[in-house]
């Protein structure tokens, strides 16, 4: 048996660390939304001769795209972003670009007006409130029965503070990505993350559970109360690292083979799933005996 | 006999009813569906093997049926264009109506456009009306773009009851206030423009609200007696050089002038006498311009002080010449066309001019007096006042009716029979027919406007009421463009204008692309989780990924039969379906391996694992269908496609957990019964 409730500081001190640098992050940098959020327009191009981004980018202010964003994208291609623009416009831009730099194919074409992008946000905003408010509402029904020496609402709090801890640092390092890489946050990742909320409750649970059974066998035995999580722990470890891991699997494959659009998609499961795991061995489970602990030293 | 007959009938109740039995047949159905589902996803296969038959046995068995897997636009390229429909000028009531229409008109561009199963549909977010066009496998979205674009908006609008023409208490308070604070700054102004060393040019700069001149100390060159600044004039006249005047108070506005410096100028009075050519501006005569100029010539050689004024009433193209003898009154420098002005100025009193040509025509000009006039240079500080039109909403004049293009049935080119000009007729469907029969009775007497893209095209005055449902369109066209709004109005007209708001396209290279690489994916997480799965499982392991198969092939055919549309995102939720699929087999093979260890038999190790994982998989997967849920309601499609995959592989993950991988286990329980565990990841039992 594995003793992870014996090192119970060390994986919450590693866990916390990690969602302060992630406060940190979002704080200084701030998130790099996608134009499905502010309105703008996104264009793919494939050049038979890819210009440089300098050139590009010079030209396409002399000629009155606004804010225009340039990043290489694959072998020949680019993607270009800049204020909304009308259909005219963009015949304009392209026919003005295959003029100016040869032979190009134009891949892809996005343009959100202001009113689409403020109306995603609100929904985006809306989505992860009701889902986590019907995550907290689930967990609640799940952990109804009362329960010793803990009481039930407490599993409760835990398992919310380990979901935060699932979205928060998948937040924090697309601050970091969106900064150093330029990878922008869009309705996808919002999707990424309601998924990771929804998968990720369960593992938690599942051990939250087997903890339940287990201290209810040992009839009001609470004195090796630490033991008893930590004999649930090791119960729960190989399903919970193998249930990760055959999504992990599936994902892993989608980032590597799926393709450009889906690849930061993919990232953001892998990293929240992954965590969501690590969250229910190593911050649930301790996170329950510290908390037992504190309360019976006041109790003394 | 009876022996055999119980035989038999014993036989038959062992076959359906002893829990061996009934495993079998379980198993049977199962993969009896499954392969049924296979040849739905794929039916080269059975359509070979009918052919074959067909070949060899003469026996011909119909072909499987056929569905395509049906694809979004980021996978087969297209556009996804979001139209906002301006509905803000019609009641309330009608607004759905109004949308339904545009749905319709729309429908029939894009169907004339040639796309496979165009998707046109209307929602209405955040109090706005839209509608959605999506174009799959479109070549040319600008072309489609242009033609959805260039639909016609026609309307017919009657006169509107009258609007307020008084302000409100609450109106005056605001427009007394704001001229208060008006006369006030003006006020100011006043006093520091007059103060000793004042800067007037700073004054206009900090006070001026006229845009146009505030930044040039207020400057407006020099004005004259006729010119647009004419009512600064007088006030002007009674400056000295430097001085400033007083408030000068109208309706719009205070102002405050400086007069910088006077100068003469010279200003003439003239009489002309205009020959124009087709061609030229403003002509509506049809001789050419060789026939013009002899005309000129002729009129030149007749013309004397004494006859010209007789000449031009004659002769003169200009309208109204017949009346006022081409008389042009006074007027300065810069108020006439170049060559006009030229030899206007250079001429002497009571001279008559050469032939001047300008772009309106030839001119004769008879020049009849001369003037000095002085004109004054200005600066001026304007504040700005606020009067009763500028509260009061713009008086709407024409009112909605409801009769919009919606209701066209046909457009197309005829004659006036009095005129013999080409005008479109209009032939309005059965409601239309109804609508302009009501419309028509209540306006006898009065006009009732068409507006073809926002603009009044014809104004025509009911005479009687019209029943037959037909209308004219008399706009002044030529054949041409007569022909082309016959064509547009035919090939639908708006009932309500229409924005494009957002536009999606992905070129085909970039679907196929994707497609591609979607696959790829999908099968590498697969065959992933497949071997993983088999070692670390073993032989369950290798019944949970012959389940996986059976699943994938079950969950592949439902998406053709609901159908879901598959974009990347949704191949992505598909592909993590997969891996959440055997969540629920590895939930009760690591339970299954508790109950072994504990001793328990097989058989009975199966099922209390069953028993037992139960609840964990269906809370787990309760969790994420809320979040599927949720996110199927965050509507963009490319989040849908994710959510309804991932929701339809987490559904059917559950039974094919319980259901496939349960009666697998259950089949080979009894084979291993006293073997080895090691298969089943157990250790030997001491």
């Amino acid at each position: 048996m594995v003793n992870i409730i014996g090192h119970r500081k060390l994986w919450l001190i590693i866990a916390g660390a990690l969602v302060v640098a992630s406060i940190v992050a979002v704080s200084l940098w701030g998130l790099k939304f996608g134009i499905d959020f502010t309105g703008g327009s996104l264009l793919e191009l494939s050049f038979e001769n890819r210009p440089a981004t300098a050139d590009l980018a010079s030209d396409l202010a002399n000629f009155g795209a606004e804010s225009v964003s340039i990043q290489p994208a694959g072998e020949s291609g680019v993607l270009l972003r800049f204020k909304s623009v009308d259909e005219t416009k963009h015949q304009e831009i392209l026919k003005h670009l295959e003029e100016k730099f040869g032979k190009m194919e134009e891949k892809r074409f996005e343009s959100i007006g202001p009113t689409i992008g403020k109306e995603l946000r609100t929904k985006a905003i809306y989505s992860v409130v009701i889902v986590l408010i019907c995550i907290i509402l689930y967990i609640a029904w799940a952990f109804r029965k009362v329960s010793k020496p803990i009481a039930s609402w407490k599993y409760g709090v835990i398992a919310v503070l380990a979901l935060l801890h699932d979205v928060g640092i998948p937040i924090g390092l697309f601050a970091i990505l969106g900064h150093f890489a330029g990878v922008e946050v869009n309705s996808a990742f919002v999707a990424a993350v309601l998924t990771i909320i929804g998968y990720s409750v369960n593992d938690t649970i599942i051990v939250f559970d087997r903890t339940r059974e287990n201290l209810i066998r040992a009839g009001g035995d609470y004195e090796n109360f630490d033991k008893i999580v930590n004999e649930s722990v090791n119960q729960t470890f190989a399903r919970s690292i193998n249930t990760t891991l055959t999504t992990l699997l599936a994902l892993v494959a989608v980032f590597f083979w799926g393709g450009e659009s889906v690849k930061y998609f993919a990232l953001a499961l892998i990293v929240g799933i992954g965590l969501g795991a690590y969250s229910s061995i190593f911050i649930a489970s301790p996170a329950l005996v510290l908390w037992e602990e504190l309360t019976v030293r006041k109790r003394r | 006999m009876n022996k055999i007959k119980r035989f038999f009938a014993n036989a038959g109740k062992k076959i359906f009813t002893t829990p061996r039995a009934k495993v079998w047949w379980l198993i049977v159905l199962i993969l009896a569906f499954t392969v049924l589902a296979g040849f739905l996803d794929y039916p080269k296969y059975y359509d070979q093997g009918v052919n074959w038959l067909k070949k060899t046995t003469g026996i011909s068995l119909p072909e499987f049926y056929k569905l395509p897997f049906r694809l979004g636009l980021d996978l087969q390229g297209g556009t996804h264009l979001i139209y906002e429909a301006d509905t803000s000028a019609i009641p309330d009531k009608d607004r759905d109506d109004a949308l339904e229409g545009v749905r319709d008109v729309i429908e029939r561009r894009v169907n004339a456009f040639g796309v496979a199963e165009p998707v046109v549909q209307t929602t209405s977010a955040g109090g706005s009306q839209r509608v959605i066009v999506e174009l799959a496998g479109v070549k040319d979205v600008s072309q489609a773009i242009k033609m959805i674009g260039e639909t016609p908006l026609l309307e017919f609008k009657e006169q509107a009851a009258a609007v307020a023409t008084e302000l409100t208490a609450e109106q005056q308070k605001e427009m007394d206030d704001y001229n208060a604070a008006a006369k006030k700054k003006a006020n100011e102004a006043l006093k520091k423009a007059r103060a000793k060393g004042a800067d007037f040019a700073a004054l206009a700069k900090e006070y001026s609200d006229d845009e146009a001149t505030k930044n040039i100390g207020g400057d407006l060159g020099f004005i004259t007696k006729n010119g647009i600044y004419s009512d600064l004039y007088d006030d002007a006249e009674k400056l000295k050089i430097n001085g400033v005047s007083g408030l000068i108070e109208t309706d719009d506005n205070i102002s405050i002038i400086k007069l910088a410096a006077t100068q003469d100028s010279k200003e003439v009075k003239a009489n002309h006498l205009l020959i124009c050519w087709s061609g030229a501006q403003s002509c509506t005569g049809t001789i050419t311009k060789e026939e013009a100029k002899k005309k000129i010539d002729e009129l030149k050689a007749q013309a004397t002080k004494e006859n010209f004024i007789d000449l031009v009433k004659a002769n003169s193209t200009e309208p109204g010449a017949a009346t006022s003898g081409g008389d042009l009154g006074w007027f300065g420098k810069d108020m006439m066309v170049k060559p006009f002005e030229d030899a206007t100025f250079a001429m002497k009193v009571g001279e008559i001019s050469e032939v001047i040509e300008t772009q309106f025509g030839y001119h004769l000009i008879y020049k009849t007096d001369e003037r000095t006039v002085e004109e004054y240079r200005v600066s001026i500080i304007l504040i700005d006042k606020k009067t009763k039109e500028e509260i009061l909403p713009p008086a709407e004049e024409w009112a909605y009716t409801g009769l919009t293009g919606k209701q066209l049935a046909k457009a197309q080119v005829q004659f006036d029979p009095n005129t013999n000009t080409p005008e479109v007729g209009l032939e309005f469907n059965d409601e239309g027919k109804k609508l302009f029969g009501e419309i028509t009775t209540r306006n006898v007497g009065k006009p009732v406007a068409i507006f073809l893209d926002g603009e009044a095209i014809s104004i025509p005055r009911v005479n009687e009421p019209i029943k037959e449902g037909t209308a004219v369109i008399s706009g002044n066209f030529s054949i041409p463009e007569a022909k082309i709004l016959a064509q547009r109005l035919n090939a639908g007209a708006l009932p309500v204008p229409i924005n494009l708001i957002s536009q999606e396209t992905i070129g085909a290279a970039l679907g196929q692309e994707s497609v591609t690489k979607s696959l790829m994916a999908g099968l590498i997480g697969f065959l992933a989780v497949i071997v993983f799965m088999i070692l670390y499982y073993r032989l369950p392991g290798f019944l949970s990924a012959l389940a996986l198969v059976f699943y994938a092939v079950l969950v592949l055919a439902l998406f053709k039969l609901i159908p879901v549309t598959l974009t990347l995102a949704g191949i992505a939720g598909f592909v993590l379906s997969v891996g959440m699929a055997v969540d629920a087999n590895v939930l009760i093979f690591e339970r299954m391996k508790e109950e072994l260890r504990w001793g328990k038999p097989l058989g009975s190790a199966i099922d209390e694992a069953f028993k037992r994982a139960w609840p964990s998989i269906r809370d787990g997967n309760l969790t994420t269908l809320i979040s599927c849920l949720v996110l199927f309601w965050f509507s963009t499609s490319m989040i849908k496609g994710f959510a309804l995959t991932l929701s339809v592989g987490v559904i059917l993950s559950m039974f094919s957990a319980l259901f496939i991988t349960r009666s697998f286990l259950r089949l080979i329980a009894p084979w291993f019964h006293n073997k080895s565990t090691w298969l089943f990841g157990v250790k030997n039992k001491k």
